[in-house]
């Protein structure tokens, strides 16, 4: 970015001297209006001293003559009449500053998107409001002051919220970078849903052979610190310096002491059910996840643990670890970027009556298939009905279970990942079972990733897992607690009732149940369906509308491994940019507080959105922190004093707006 | 104001008054005992019927639905009615309309032209809907002198009365709804559970009128599923389905004897008789006995050994 | 050779798909039909499917691409209007409302059974009941009425004629009337071009031989 030679002093007081560009772009404003004549509109307002109009003025010429007007001294003030400004503001401000003219005393009109292209019908409509634009665009030129912007550092530290695959490959790439990494999860252990699955499709990997490894990598990573059973409770600051407070939930076991001898999980009575086995598998009051869990702490549910002491008697804990009367711990942290990774929860089809689950013992979902397809699972890998305990000599799968439904409350979205994971799931059960019947009721098959339809094709031809294309109707339970399906095979249009001994519905992915609490902890949107909104669909997948926080994996939406490890790729390298610059630039649109009008009053203050007001207690005057302040204007309307005022949107800029649009001042009625 | 708690204003379809009027006198009976007041409804039409007129032509189903309603509203009442058909018609044509601003204010200047008004402010209801939200189990429950002790029923609830779903007051229950069910229960009887309990029984949507047979095999396999769990009695709510459980299973006999076995004789039994017989009221107010020599009409599958069930057990 | 041509030659090709029926459901404000992905849960919920040729999907799919044969053909008339597929179309098609707007347009161009004809035209239309029961021959039921302790004739448009005359302004207004007419008339034009056709066809059989 090249300083220019010549800086333009403005301060304000001088005369304005507008220079306006009015661009064609194309045939998007010159095909409905006539540009030429809006040109010479803009020449007829007070204190336009020149006017062009261009092709594309976004272009290297069009930016060009800009340049040229402002280094010849020629003006003072640029509008330009073009585009919206969220497209091209960046662009104009850019050669004005490479000019030598402040930024922030360039405005833009948007004579496309609010004139041209919403009247393409009504030509002599759309060139009044093009002139009304202008001549506001014009006004508002006239009272601009020059802002400067404001710099922040960032502090070279991440949290993440999350430790599944997502969570945990960010930290590995941050750390590797040399930044510090607080890497939260809510459970005992890292690993997330991935732990839970046994083969990964469609290479077949073992899900727990491949991310084992990179859970001993993240316990290993210099700069990492895992905070596993603890969450995030109060998040404040702005991008480059959040002031977070973490709460480490009491495990009720000294983690010093113990040894993980497993002499406590043998003498409690408690017996519940094992959330990682979703129900199918039990484990004790004080337990550790499963196995493989990183790291390998033991903890106690108080939920269930009646604190009986047994656990706690010298001769089953021998290092004396047990401690009851345990206490969450807060701990206070300065991060620089956010990284949110929090995965989602599986759709619950009890609500669906229809397909009898809850109802019917062999009704079960595709995660609850996926325990008992794995080697560590309840039946180690030896998946059996849940009424008889007899392996099914015929199973049907359900797809779009939850999803791509309209009905009121329903997901609309495609969860994207169980076609395949079906076909995986139907393709595992074949290798064991080779003369079972395996159906898969379908909508559409979506193999839409690398190697994803070879994968299908051989599910079909190999395997003969047979795909019926129609979604189930309706379930009964038949004899022996066997599930009799009735449906249309679509494709032949005849009606259906077969038997099958176990059915698996296919659950979509859903938005974790408490999102509205990270939401709100951290000010970030979420999407319609849920899930935490990214900045920009296309162009900024991984970043959020808030600035310094970022989102990786399903958090984001429904998608498979692959795509999960490359947004954490991409949110970390976007962290890491943020946090190697060191510092970062704020817009000036923050509120200024005048301080010989401030009566204290504090109505700003307790009315802030943001909490960017402070109140100097020995002046006693309010004081805005320019870093917070996001300039949406609530203290400047509320103030009773009229003593707060918002840079670039100040009452005598907008009061100008509104004069000139209402009289429709020109110079030959007198500017009035 | 005497002392009743509730009143509406009784519909009365076509079913019912005219080849079952014994359910109309257990309503109007079993309503007057518990303090409901049942109000005629004057010139009253065929709801229409949802399956055969509204299947003809909408807007003539529109206009002759809300005429029916107006009637009501000019006594002040809620119309009420025991057809899920009539039941299924007042509703969905009241709920449209109110929907439907356009669609209202249209039918209003229709009707304005045989002077009649329409305001949409009360909401037709079912005999069931009255008995279960609006009087209680409980209130049911205080009334109940004699209690069944081995009478084993197949509710049919019929289709009209829950679905659609999002215009009826069951917070969106079909699949599994249980309100029928639970008032059967408080007469001691047992609802026992059968395959496809929730069917629909064939008569509506003018499949009885089109051809009978294919309602018939609708019933056909109603039947078979509840002699399977061994049912003494069907208890409905709707007298479509109740003529197509009852006339339709001489018909069923008849169409299908090469496949049945057995020829069918369960007792058919509408909702209120079966509640009025254990709050303890003489059987010929609810239309269970017979006295006359007519032939050729209802109930056609005789109720004799429901009766002599009654005399065993209450 | 010329009972082979008939018996394998078929030359059924559709040159269009466009449907004339959907734009009628969309000019009525039912253009979620055009949502439809064939997925057949309504078919697959059907009861009449179970025991007949009527295939939900299939009498949407028709609409849909405008093939003519779902307004002519009986299977939309078999449908009880039992609702399952409304409440589980994961569109959130109205599906039964959609058959009952078929049934609309069917007899908007004369097709109608002449069991549905009678009921409409003669018995509804006439006594403003679907099932009445003051006709001369119906007097068992007047007399079972009065069994029971109820007046012989209900309080409806049985006893209140001017309430018929009421019911027939109304249907006059909204075009019912004239609906029926043009059906019988469309009946009418097709029973004769069919028995016409039936003559003709014999009258070749008789030359044949």
């Amino acid at each position: 970015m090249t300083e220019s030679k010549n800086e333009i002093k403005v301060t304000g007081k001088e005369e304005p001297k507008i220079g306006v560009y009015v661009c064609h772009c194309g045939i998007n404003i010159a095909g409905v209006v006539d540009v030429v004549a809006l040109k010479d509109y803009a020449l007829t307002l007070p204190n336009v001293v020149l006017a062009r109009e261009y092709k594309f003025m976004c272009s290297d010429n069009g930016q060009s003559l800009i340049k040229e007007d402002i280094e010849a001294g020629l003006i003072n003030r640029v509008v330009v009449a073009a585009c919206s400004p969220r497209m091209h503001e960046p662009t104009f401000r850019l050669v004005c500053k490479e000019a030598g003219l402040n930024q922030f005393l360039f405005n833009q009109a948007n004579i496309r998107e609010h004139a041209t292209w919403v009247n393409m019908k009504d030509p002599e409509g759309a060139y009044e409001i093009a002139k009304d634009h202008i001549r506001m665009a014009v006004g508002k030129a006239r009272k601009l002051l020059p802002l400067e912007v404001q710099k922040v550092s960032v502090e070279p530290s991440c949290l993440i919220i999350g430790g599944g695959i997502a969570g945990m490959n960010a930290a590995i790439d941050l750390s590797n970078e040399g930044y510090k990494v607080y890497l939260v999860e809510r459970t005992p252990t890292i690993g997330g849903h991935m732990a839970q699955l046994d083969k990964t499709f469609p290479t077949m990997d073992c899900s727990a052979c491949i991310i084992t490894p990179r859970m001993v990598d993240v316990a290993r990573a210099k700069n990492v610190e895992i905070l596993t059973y603890s969450e995030v409770v109060e998040v404040d600051g702005y991008v480059g310096n959040f002031d977070v407070t973490i709460m480490k939930k009491p495990h009720y076991v000294d983690q010093e002491k113990c040894t993980a001898c497993g002499a406590c999980v043998e003498s409690c009575p408690i017996v519940c059910g094992n959330e990682f086995d979703l129900g199918m598998a039990t484990r004790k009051a004080i337990y550790i996840p499963f196995p493989q869990a990183v790291p390998g702490e033991y903890t106690i549910d108080m939920d269930h643990c009646i604190q009986c002491g047994i656990c706690a008697r010298p001769d089953v804990c021998e290092p004396d670890a047990i401690r009851y009367d345990d206490k969450p711990e807060y701990l206070k942290v300065k991060v620089g970027t956010i990284i949110i990774a929090t995965g989602w929860d599986l759709y619950d089809p009890t609500e669906l009556k229809q397909y009898g689950f809850g109802r019917y013992p062999n009704v079960i979902t595709g995660l609850q298939m996926e325990r008992l397809l794995s080697s560590f699972g309840p039946v180690l890998g030896k998946p059996v009905r849940p009424s008889d305990i007899k392996a099914p000599h015929s199973i049907a799968f359900l797809q779009c279970v939850g999803s791509r439904n309209f009905k009121e409350g329903g997901h609309t979205y495609c969860s994207r990942v169980c076609c395949m994971y079906a076909t995986k799931q139907a393709r595992q059960y074949k290798e064991k079972h080779p003369e079972a019947d395996i159906y898969i009721f379908y909508m559409d098959i979506r193999a839409f990733g690398k190697g994803y339809e070879e994968f299908y094709e051989s599910a079909q031809r190999e395997y003969g897992i047979n795909y019926i294309r129609g979604r189930i109707a309706e379930v009964y339970e038949g004899k022996e607690n066997c599930i009799v399906i009735r449906a249309e095979d679509t494709i032949l249009r005849k009606l259906i009732e077969i038997e099958v001994d176990m059915l698996v519905l296919s659950c979509g992915l859903e938005a974790r149940a408490d999102s509205d609490k990270i939401s709100s902890l951290l000010s970030v949107q979420r999407s319609a369906d849920g899930f935490f909104m990214e900045a920009h669909p296309k162009l900024r997948p991984v970043d959020t509308l808030t600035d310094g926080i970022f989102v990786a994996g399903v958090a984001q939406g429904p998608k498979d491994i692959p795509d999960t490890v490359a947004q954490a790729k991409g949110a970390a390298s976007g962290a890491a940019a943020l946090m190697a610059q060191g510092e970062v630039e704020i817009e000036p649109y923050f509120s200024v507080v005048i301080e010989h009008l401030c009566s204290g009053c504090r109505s700003c203050q307790s009315l802030c959105p943001f909490g960017a007001i402070d109140f100097d207690e020995f002046k006693k005057i309010a004081v805005v922190n320019p870093a917070k302040c996001k300039g949406c204007g609530t203290c400047v309307s509320a103030c009773p004093s009229g003593a707060m005022i918002q840079n670039h949107f100040a009452n005598l800029q907008l009061n100008e707006i509104i004069n000139v649009a209402v009289k429709k001042s020109t110079i030959e009625n007198g500017g009035k | 104001m005497s002392e009743y708690k509730w009143r509406y204003g009784l519909f009365l379809g076509c079913v019912i008054p005219n080849r079952y009027p014994m359910i109309e006198r257990s309503i109007r009976d079993v309503f007057e005992e518990l303090d409901a007041e049942l109000l005629d409804l004057p010139g009253a039409s065929c709801c229409p019927a949802p399956g055969v007129f509204r299947a003809f032509h909408i807007p003539t189903w529109l206009v002759i639905a809300a005429r029916n309603i107006s009637i009501a509203e000019e006594l002040g009442v809620n119309p009420i009615t025991g057809c899920n058909g009539c039941y299924g018609t007042l509703r969905d044509a009241w709920f449209d309309l109110e929907h439907n601003p356009e669609e209202k204010k249209h039918i209003q200047t229709i009707l304005a032209k045989v002077g009649r008004t329409y305001k949409g402010n009360l909401e037709p209801k079912h005999i069931v809907q009255a008995l279960y939200l609006d009087m209680g189990l409980n209130y049911l429950r205080d009334r109940i002198k004699y209690k069944f002790n081995d009478l084993k029923v197949g509710v049919h609830y019929g289709c009209h009365i829950v679905k659609p779903s999002d215009k009826r007051p069951w917070d969106g229950e079909y699949e599994n709804p249980t309100f029928l069910d639970e008032i059967v229960e408080l007469t001691g009887a047992k609802s026992i559970p059968y395959k496809d309990k929730f069917m629909c029984c064939g008569a509506g949507g003018a499949v009885r009128t089109a051809v009978k047979e294919v309602a018939a095999d609708f019933t056909r396999e109603k039947l078979t599923n509840m002699r399977d769990v061994g049912v003494d009695i069907i208890i409905n709510c709707c007298p479509f389905c109740h003529l197509q459980l009852d006339l339709g299973q001489v018909e069923v006999n008849n169409f299908y004897k090469d496949i049945i076995g057995e020829p069918f004789k369960i007792p058919v039994i509408y909702i209120t008789q079966l509640l009025g017989l254990a709050m303890g009221m003489d059987p010929n107010r609810l239309g269970l006995m017979k006295n006359h020599e007519l032939t050729g009409v209802s109930p056609f599958t005789s109720i004799e050994p429901f009766l002599n069930l009654v005399k065993e057990q209450l | 050779m010329s009972d082979n041509v008939e018996k394998y030659i078929k030359r059924k090709v559709y040159k269009s798909t466009s449907s004339d029926i959907a734009q009628k459901f969309v000019d009525a404000g039912l253009e979620q039909m055009r949502a439809c992905i064939n997925c057949g849960t309504c078919t697959g919920s059907c009861p009449s499917g179970r025991r007949t040729a009527y295939r939900t999907r299939v009498a949407i799919r028709k609409a849909l691409t405008g093939d003519v044969s779902v307004l002519q053909d009986i299977d939309i008339w078999l449908c009880s209007t039992c609702y399952y597929c409304y409440e589980r179309c994961p569109r959130n098609i109205p599906v039964t409302d959609m058959i009952i707007k078929l049934r609309n347009i069917a007899v908007e161009e004369g097709y109608i059974l002449d069991s549905h004809f009678g009921l409409a035209n003669n018995i509804f239309y006439a006594t403003g009941h679907g099932v009445p029961c003051n006709a001369e021959n119906q007097k068992q039921w007047r007399d079972l009425r009065e069994s029971y302790g109820l007046p012989a004739l209900p309080p409806t448009v049985h006893s209140y004629p001017e309430a018929v005359k009421e019911c027939q302004t109304l249907m006059n207004e909204v075009g019912f009337k004239d609906l029926m007419d043009n059906a019988a008339k469309l009946k009418e034009e097709r029973k004769a071009a069919a028995e016409k056709a039936e003559a003709e066809k014999k009258a070749k059989e008789e030359e044949k031989s």
